[in-house]
């Protein structure tokens, strides 16, 4: 058995043991496919053991999945659900060590090191990935500008003034801000950019190419879901052929989406995990909806973490705009919560380039419009407000008659 | 060096370990922490071969030591110190350390080597020559216990398996004993710590394993295991300024 393997082994039967006790829900769903403990004797019984979806967070809300004592407790995040319902995420003190460690370690592999200036530009709904890489670059000693709600510009700005060397970002925004650079500056060697990290969203290699060719730039890119172990969960190295699973921090699978069978090696299908580490929220077989496929062979940088393809698309309804992740039973479930009723709406992205842009039509009754044009254009303001707040993005909200969007795209999500 | 998958074992009809799976690397000091009848000690007999697990393997350097026995064992590199130290009380210091080497005696016989330890073992423990010719029935708790110590390096095994070395001694001599184990770890021997004083054995180890019910629920490094809530509250004393009581 190699070594990580067995580590991985020691790791996953003290996880299964520690849940089993202590999380109700893991025994009952153990107990219902008469699987003990016991039962796991070698890394490939993890099969043996229940898938956990998302829905597991809410059914569990608040603190029902918890491994520990709530005083055990020390940072907890409440993130919204896809269809609204709340999810929190505790960490211990080790936990919060943890992530700092898998941050450092991603950061890191990216070349950042205590000399560089690091800004981050992330959305509010990537906050806590946000906040988890400002954690991590500190550990590494780096200057850190954390991300902060202020305008495109004065972003540029920031990166001008205070020589930025490593923008961490999404694709889609870091494309928006390299586009207005240029426009800003009339030679790209004005800038101190030394590389680009992306989180969030997978990047495309002619826009990786082009940041490259214009501004000479590296771009790296890292995979996290805030639920499991945050950004860093897997990274690419200098090879850029894939991205490495931190193997010690959890356990990796590719499952057919439909049967939950495994799939074959280097056939593409969900990736499921298993945390080996976390002590408040331990996950077990938990399914992403991320698709992807583990690369075969060795890596030429050395690193003995078996790699995955960047995650290119899922296996539901859900979409990732500047890593905010939101599908048609989001949208339904703001409407209800802001009008107390969903009317019928369509929700497109536009993908132009540089940036994302969301256009959510929604079919307006007399309920919502009394006549008056200026109330309205109110109304509207107010409940774009509601959507940047309550979903972490901007959108642009566009009365439209019902029979428009029945005729077209009924509660739909649309990109173009 | 050592790996333990799957281990079963059981006095009649109780099942003491269930599922333990474990490994020690060449040059460590990794411990075993868990309250009393958690299965420490049947873990560290199971090693040394005075209990026969039900199920699972034991790999020592790569290879199955399960079935064989406790002498074999011992030829093999690892030697047990067991709780209560179990010395010989009628035979001198001196003759007890013979005792220790008596493999290498008869094996290899290795006089420079076994006089060389010699040497080393009471450089280690002043206390040790002074005493060597008399009977080590005659030494205090402490002493005996640097004794059992001494003897089992005298093995020269790779892997030292230490019962609760700090049993009943006051704690300056528990400070000596476990310097000593850091003394030895540095000379290049491995070793397996079972000890009541959690705090002072994560103190000295690398890495530590949590046993609870025969089972183990946590692992990883020391300094993580140190400051886990589960492990101050259970087994490294209650401490209400660490430990805050937020409500549940």
């Amino acid at each position: 058995m190699k070594d990580i393997d067995n580590i991985q082994l020691e790791l996953l039967q003290a996880t299964v043991n520690r849940v089993y006790k202590r999380v109700p829900f893991y025994k009952r769903q153990m107990d219902e496919l008469d699987i003990t403990p016991d039962d796991i004797k070698t890394l490939d019984d993890i099969r043996k053991l229940p898938f956990t979806t998302r829905d597991a967070f809410s059914k569990n809300y608040p603190y029902d999945l918890f491994a520990v004592p709530l005083r055990d407790i020390v940072r907890i995040h409440s993130l919204r659900g896809i269809d609204g319902t709340p999810v929190v995420i505790g960490y211990t003190r080790q936990d919060v060590g943890h992530r700092v460690e898998i941050s450092k370690r991603f950061l890191t592999s990216c070349n950042v090191t205590r000399d560089d200036i690091v800004q981050i530009c992330l959305d509010t709904g990537m906050s806590i990935a946000a906040h988890e890489l400002k954690e991590g670059a500190e550990a590494i000693g780096a200057l850190v500008i954390p991300p902060d709600p202020i305008s495109l510009n004065a972003q540029i700005r920031i990166m001008i003034d205070f020589k930025t060397t490593t923008l961490i970002s999404t694709p889609s925004y870091a494309s928006l801000m390299l586009s207005c650079l240029k426009r800003e500056l009339s030679s790209a060697a004005a800038i101190s950019l030394k590389r680009i990290i992306v989180v969030g969203e997978a990047i495309d290699t002619r826009i990786r190419a082009r940041w490259m060719e214009e501004f000479s730039v590296d771009t790296r890119a890292g995979y996290g879901i805030s639920e499991v172990m945050g950004q860093g969960m897997a990274y690419e190295c200098e090879a850029m052929n894939g991205l490495h699973l931190a193997s010690d921090y959890f356990i990796a699978e590719i499952i057919d989406p439909e049967t939950n069978q495994p799939l074959g090696h280097g056939e593409e299908g969900e990736l499921a995990v298993t945390t080996l580490t976390n002590r408040a929220n331990p996950l077990i077989r938990f399914k992403t909806g991320d698709v992807t496929r583990i690369i075969r062979g060795e890596c030429p940088c050395g690193n003995p973490h078996v790699r995955i393809a960047p995650i290119q698309k899922r296996v539901d309804d859900i979409i990732s705009i500047r890593g905010v992740k939101l599908s048609a039973r989001t949208i339904s479930w703001f409407l209800n919560e802001q009008l107390g009723s969903a009317p019928k709406f369509c929700l497109s992205i536009s993908k132009d380039d540089p940036i994302e842009r969301l256009e959510l039509k929604i079919a307006i009754s007399s309920e919502f419009f009394s006549g008056s044009l200026p109330e309205l254009h109110h109304w509207l303001h107010r409940l774009e407000d509601a959507f940047q707040e309550k979903i972490g993005i901007q959108c642009a909200i566009i009365p439209t008659e019902e029979r428009a969007i029945e005729e077209f795209h009924n509660n739909q999500v649309i990109c173009h | 060096m050592l790996t333990i998958q799957n281990l079963y074992a059981q006095y009649g009809a109780i099942t003491v370990l269930k599922n333990c799976s474990l490994h020690v690397d060449e040059g460590e000091i990794v411990t075993l922490i868990g309250a009393n009848g958690a299965g420490k000690t049947t873990l560290l007999s199971t090693i040394s071969g005075l209990i026969r697990p039900s199920k699972g393997n034991i790999l020592f350097k790569g290879k199955d030591i399960v079935g064989l026995s406790p002498s074999k064992i011992v030829s093999c590199g690892i030697t047990q110190v067991p709780e209560g130290r179990e010395i010989f009380g009628p035979f001198t210091v001196r003759e007890n350390l013979e005792i220790g080497a008596y493999l290498r005696h008869r094996k290899e016989r290795d006089k420079t080597g076994i006089k060389r330890d010699m040497d080393y073992v009471f450089a280690l423990f002043p206390r040790l020559k002074e005493r060597m010719n008399q009977p080590a029935g005659l030494l205090s708790g402490g002493e005996q216990q640097m004794l059992a110590i001494a003897r089992a390096f005298m093995g020269r095994p790779r892997l030292l398996l230490l019962d609760e070395p700090s049993l009943g001694l006051a704690p300056m001599l528990v400070n000596i004993i476990l310097d000593t184990i850091k003394e030895l770890n540095k000379e290049g021997l491995t070793i397996l710590l079972v000890e009541q004083n959690a705090r002072k054995a994560l103190n000295v180890a690398h890495r530590g394993y949590v046993l609870e019910t025969g089972r183990i629920v946590l692992h990883g490094a020391s300094a993580e295991l140190r400051e886990d809530p589960e492990v101050k509250r259970a087994y490294l004393g209650k401490d209400y300024k660490d430990i805050s009581e937020r409500g549940q």
